[in-house]
């Protein structure tokens, strides 16, 4: 499996405590994605400016002449670096790290159960992206061995794979945590690169396979300023998830993520986006439970009030 | 920053009352009355009445041993012995010590009764003479002076600090509530009518004798105080105090001589019964501590309720008893900074927990006590420990998790029974003393100080008494038995020389397999342990020949059979507790050395100490990669976790192997710091880990500052790991404990772990997890936004620091500055 990290103790990935499998390779390039960094399906070298004291170790071992010292720090010349990770072997701060890295799923599994203990009745594990339906086989065979184990499983899904890979997954599947973003198609594609056709027809396949067992489907839409926080989506999205899930989350824009963007060289639409107001989630949430829905929440940071230093 | 009244936890639902008490009680010097320390001496050149040995265990004081030794007597009142007893010199020791004691405190000390107070009781800290005749003090002092030479180069050498101190145990409370100090007075005189001639002529006579004085104390006392609320009562012009006071004298005239009646009774009897420990001993609250209050006061409570005493009042008898408590700190008020509230006493007591079989203990008593901890916090005494385990009720782990989230460090300790049991457990098996600590009554395990663990009524187990420096084993072996580096002394300017203290262990180009490094380094640590034990030994002894207390041996069982004063190793369970300091800081370094220069060879073992002795200048990047790259404990990381095991199995095994000389107790492993891994960092070298010198060495059982990038529940699994884990046969069910005193953990999370129900049900499940794979205790802090601006100007240190927001989560020092500065307003708001 190529995976980011595990995140363990998580609080944030569906119910109970959980440790969170984070992957990478995902079929949108959402404008406003918040892990850059698990969207390209292959590993990635990143540079940690704070933890860098300078010796130059890793301008001297690649074996592409990829880095650089400059004034900034390193550089990394993307075109040229294979992602060997020599220089994050051998550097001695961690200031260099891999992004992605292959494991077995046996150490994966390994490493998920640890915090058993923890776990309690409701938590367990979750397995998210990037987009964990990519690596299906893998996915099913960690699930399937979670599953026998007796711990509760979770899976973050964007919802775009195909429905084979859903029914591969689907018997060992708890909860479902299930991205709808955008209800509109053509916006859909605007901001995440790829209509919602297929996503959608999933959803409400899952939905029905849903029907009648213990398993659960939490809705998650990030709120992003001029993307997704509309009256018209969020309604539109009401309407289409109604009576088909047992959660919906509305989990706010953040700023977090600024840097990650330009520490792989790239631009982000929002660096300058201000978060979401207390005021306007609120009233998503209304537009929500007035189409009657229940089980609405949201999430997040928003904008502070007035800003201290 | 804006300042936010929310943001600090503020006491709340006071009656006026005890509002009043606490309000006066943080006056400070300000106060018209206080409880700083009286001083009595005999006035005798040679008198003698500080005790330094007490203050071994506080290195900061070593400049102090002569002054107050000899500033004590000039400044104090004189009592002569003769004004006493007549024959006060021909009596023994022990005896002297009763009579004076009774004197001072009965006749000598004011008695006063603070406006409002429900509890009587004010004046209990006092310095005065030993009572030792010229003769006597003469040989103590040429003791003295060898144990205190020892002692400063124990500290200055870094070795650790060790000495017979007080406190530190769970007096038989519960048998003076119960039935009174008159009980234990009828058992004196029975078991001393039934000595021999000769043994009352004796030892054992003697110390009989002084009990049976000492027994009068709280009796004379109360007796005082009694005529003391009478006479204000009297004077009274306000109805309802006047009928307060009224009550207080029908109280005194009732305990703590007899058994109590009713709570108000119970808590009357504790709290006199308590304070007289801290006067006996001369040393305020060093964890003396109360127990399983919400045990043994139950039937009282029960009694009050059913006889309609009404809640709120029971709570106002519990606040002055909190500030009564609090008023120990005035015994140093007028020197230091912080008007002398500069340190937790310790004076401990345990909530909930299991009983016999498992079953939970948890009851309405428990909860009234929460909400009394509640509203009175912050307050640094008494301290509460709250216990949990497999059977914990979901409404107190509710109430413990609110109270968590409230507050910014929470205002108990946690204790996990499990764990702690198996510790206590495997101590009954290596010491043999399995008819007084079993399955049958390990359940009954309580804390004293901050979290070690003891049994009740019958065991001083001396924690803090010894606390060793594990690194210094280190620093041993890479001077192949000397000190690798000199060690400057500020006082005479000069620096040690380095001399062959212990063997030679092979010198570093010998030393050239881990294996042979490891062992020299296991050599060097049972020297160092060595050599503590008997610098403690010495001090033991001389506490045993010249310093008894009477008074505690009433309440401590064994005494009275023995005929032996708790001092001379009279408890029926007698242990002194090494505690290891510096573990997380030794195995890191041991795991740097073992992955820098056996297993990557990326230096010789030469060059490594080189890089030590230049406190890594000149070697950068050797530093760097011992700090982030070699294995660390504290990341549930098998393999280091596995050497940290081993290296713990191997030192606490290495304790058990001692016994005191003079009174028969033996020596016992331990993991709390106090506040050593600080100072000590001073002290002690750079170290492997990639740690500068002058840089705090880790904290008890805790893993290294910043090398738990895995978050709490690696951290906690490392911690359990290290103290043995589980088995299918464990020293308790499935659990191993190799440590009885058991191990101070603290974790500090986000803010955000706690902030609506849904998390605190979350939270709930990391405790749950913690009783199965956690240690023995855990203090839990809340994340202060201080710690995030301290992380800003320190980001090595705080490499595990996470922040998560929805669907996002970096460590926080590898984010930007200006998201930091968000993030630090957000916390100060309580915003996420």
């Amino acid at each position: 499996m190529l995976i980011l990290n595990y995140q363990r103790m998580s609080t944030e990935d569906g119910p109970g405590l959980r440790t969170t499998l984070f992957v990478k390779g995902c079929p949108l390039k959402c404008r406003w994605c918040h892990n850059p960094e698990s969207i390209s399906p292959k590993p990635q070298i990143e540079w940690l400016a704070v933890r860098c004291i300078g010796c130059g170790t890793c301008v001297g071992v690649c074996p592409n002449k990829a880095l650089s010292a400059t004034e900034k720090g390193i550089l990394i010349d993307r075109d040229i670096c294979l992602a060997c990770a020599t220089c994050v072997e051998e550097c001695p701060t961690g200031a260099l790290e891999q992004k992605g890295k292959r494991v077995t799923v046996d150490q994966a599994y390994t490493e998920l159960v640890k915090d058993e203990a923890y776990f309690g009745k409701e938590g367990g594990v979750t397995l998210s992206g990037g987009e964990i339906t990519m690596q299906s086989q893998e996915a099913c065979e960690l699930l399937r061995k979670l599953k026998s184990r007796g711990i509760g499983t979770a899976l973050d899904t964007c919802g775009l794979t195909t429905k084979e890979n859903f029914d591969l997954l689907f018997p060992y599947v708890d909860v479902f945590l299930y991205d709808v973003k955008i209800y509109d198609s053509e916006k859909h594609k605007e901001f995440t690169g790829v209509g919602n056709e297929v996503i959608l027809q999933n959803f409400d396949y899952i939905a029905e396979k849903v029907k009648g067992t213990d398993k659960k489907i939490w809705v998650r839409t990030p709120i992003i300023p001029g993307a997704t926080d509309s009256d018209d989506n969020i309604r539109a999205i009401a309407r289409f998830i109604k009576g088909k899930y047992d959660r919906w989350d509305m989990c706010a824009f953040n700023n977090l993520c600024r840097d990650k963007y330009d520490r792989l060289y790239q631009d982000w639409f929002y660096s300058k986006t201000e978060l979401m107001t207390s005021e306007r989630m609120d009233e998503l949430v209304r537009i929500a439970t007035d189409e009657g829905l229940t089980e609405v929440y949201r999430s997040g940071a928003t904008r502070l009030p007035k800003r201290s230093e | 920053m804006p300042q936010h009244d929310d943001a600090i936890k503020q006491p709340k639902n006071l009656s006026p009352r005890v509002q009043w008490l606490r309000d006066y009680f943080f006056q400070g010097t300000n106060r018209a009355w206080n409880n700083e320390n009286n001083v009595f001496t005999t006035g005798d050149k040679w008198d003698r009445c500080y005790d330094e040995l007490t203050y071994y265990i506080v290195p900061e004081t070593k400049s102090f041993f002569q002054p107050f030794t000899t500033g004590y007597v000039a400044a104090g009142k004189i009592l002569p012995g003769e004004a006493v007893a007549k024959d006060f010199y021909k009596r023994s020791i022990v005896e002297r010590k009763a009579l004076y004691e009774k004197e001072v405190i009965v006749n000598q000390m004011p008695k006063e009764i603070l406006p409002g107070d429900l509890l009587c009781g004010a004046r209990f800290n006092a310095i005065y003479s030993m009572g030792l005749n010229k003769k006597e003090s003469k040989e103590r002092e040429k003791l003295i002076q060898k144990t205190r030479k020892e002692a400063v180069f124990l500290i200055e050498h870094g070795y650790g600090n060790a000495g017979a101190t007080s406190g530190h145990l769970v007096p038989d409370y519960a048998k003076i509530v119960r039935s009174g100090f008159k009980a234990v007075y009828e058992d004196l005189q029975s078991k001393y009518n039934a000595l021999s001639e000769a043994d009352k002529n004796g030892k054992k006579g003697a110390q009989l004798r002084a009990m049976m004085t000492a027994c009068e104390i709280p009796r004379d006392l109360a007796a005082k105080y009694r005529e003391e609320c009478l006479k204000r009562a009297a004077e009274e012009k306000d109805e309802k105090r006047k009928k307060e006071l009224e009550v207080m004298a029908a109280n005194l005239a009732v305990v703590p001589w007899n058994g109590a009646q009713d709570f108000y009774q119970a808590i009357q009897a504790l709290w006199l019964t308590h304070m007289l420990v801290m006067f006996d001993e001369k040393y305020p609250g060093p964890g003396v501590s109360f127990g399983r209050i919400d045990q043994y006061l139950l039937p009282y409570y029960e009694k009050s309720v059913s006889d309609g005493m009404d809640r709120d009042f029971m709570k106002e008898i519990l606040g002055c008893f909190w500030v009564h408590c609090n008023t120990a700190y005035d015994a140093q008020i007028r020197v230091g900074a912080n008007q002398g509230i500069t340190a937790g006493f310790g004076q401990l007591f345990n909530l909930s927990g299991m009983g016999k079989g498992g079953v939970d203990m948890t009851n309405d008593l428990t909860y009234l006590l929460l909400d009394v901890i509640d509203d009175m916090s912050p307050i640094l005494e008494p301290k509460p420990n709250v216990r949990l385990h497999k059977n914990t009720p979901e409404k107190l782990l509710d109430r413990v998790v609110d109270m968590v989230s409230t507050s910014q460090g929470a205002p108990f300790l946690l204790d996990f029974d499990e764990r702690s049991m198996a510790g206590m457990m495997r101590e009954a098996k290596k010491a043999g003393v399995s008819d007084l600590i079993n399955e049958d009554n390990v359940c009954e395990y309580v804390s004293v100080g901050c979290l070690e663990n003891t049994m009740p009524g019958n065991d001083r187990s001396g924690t803090v008494d010894v606390n060793v420096n594990l690194l210094k084993a280190m620093e041993l072996t890479y001077g192949n038995g000397k000190d690798f580096m000199p060690f400057f002394d500020p006082m005479s300017g000069k620096w040690s020389e380095q001399v062959q203290v212990s063997e030679q262990t092979g010198t570093l180009a010998e030393l050239d397999t881990f294996d042979k490094f490891y062992a020299a380094v296991k050599k060097q640590l049972q020297y160092v342990i060595k050599r503590m034990v008997k610098h403690y030994d010495n001090t033991e002894s001389i506490r045993a020949k010249f310093n008894p207390t009477p008074y505690l041996s009433l309440l401590v069982n064994g005494c009275a059979e023995k005929a032996k004063d708790i001092t001379e190793g009279g408890a029926q369970l007698g242990f002194v507790t090494i505690e290891g300091v510096t573990f997380a800081t030794t195995v890191d370094s041991l795991l740097a050395v073992k992955y820098l220069v056996y297993d990557k060879k990326i230096c010789s073992l030469e060059e490594l100490v080189n890089a030590l002795k230049a406190d890594w200048k000149g070697y950068e990047k050797l530093q760097a990669q011992a700090q982030n790259r070699a294995p660390k404990y504290g990341r549930d990381d098998d393999q280091a976790d596995a050497l940290a095991k081993d290296f713990m199995e191997f030192w606490a095994d290495e304790t058990w192997k001692y016994k005191t000389t003079d009174t028969d107790r033996r020596f016992r492993p331990g993991m709390l710091s106090w506040n050593y891994w600080i100072g000590s960092g001073y002290i002690l070298k750079a170290s492997a880990d990639g740690r500068n010198e002058n840089k705090f060495l880790s904290n008890a059982i805790c893993p290294s500052n910043g090398a738990d990038i895995n978050g709490p529940t690696s951290n906690s699994n490392s911690v359990g790991k290290a103290l043995g884990g589980k088995a299918e046969k464990g020293d308790y069910g499935q659990y191993l404990n190799c440590l009885p005193n058991g191990a101070s953990h603290t974790i500090t999370f986000n803010t955000s772990v706690v902030k609506d129900p849904t998390h605190k049900e979350k939270f709930k499940s990391f405790l749950r997890g913690y009783i199965e794979n956690g240690g023995t205790a855990l203090q839990i802090n809340i994340l202060d936004p201080s710690v995030l601006r301290d992380a800003q100007a320190h980001p090595s240190e705080y490499r595990h620091l996470l922040v998560r927001v929805t669907g996002y989560n970096a460590y926080f020092t590898s984010i930007g500055r200006e998201l930091q500065n968000e993030i630090i307003a957000r916390e100060d708001h309580k915003g996420f």
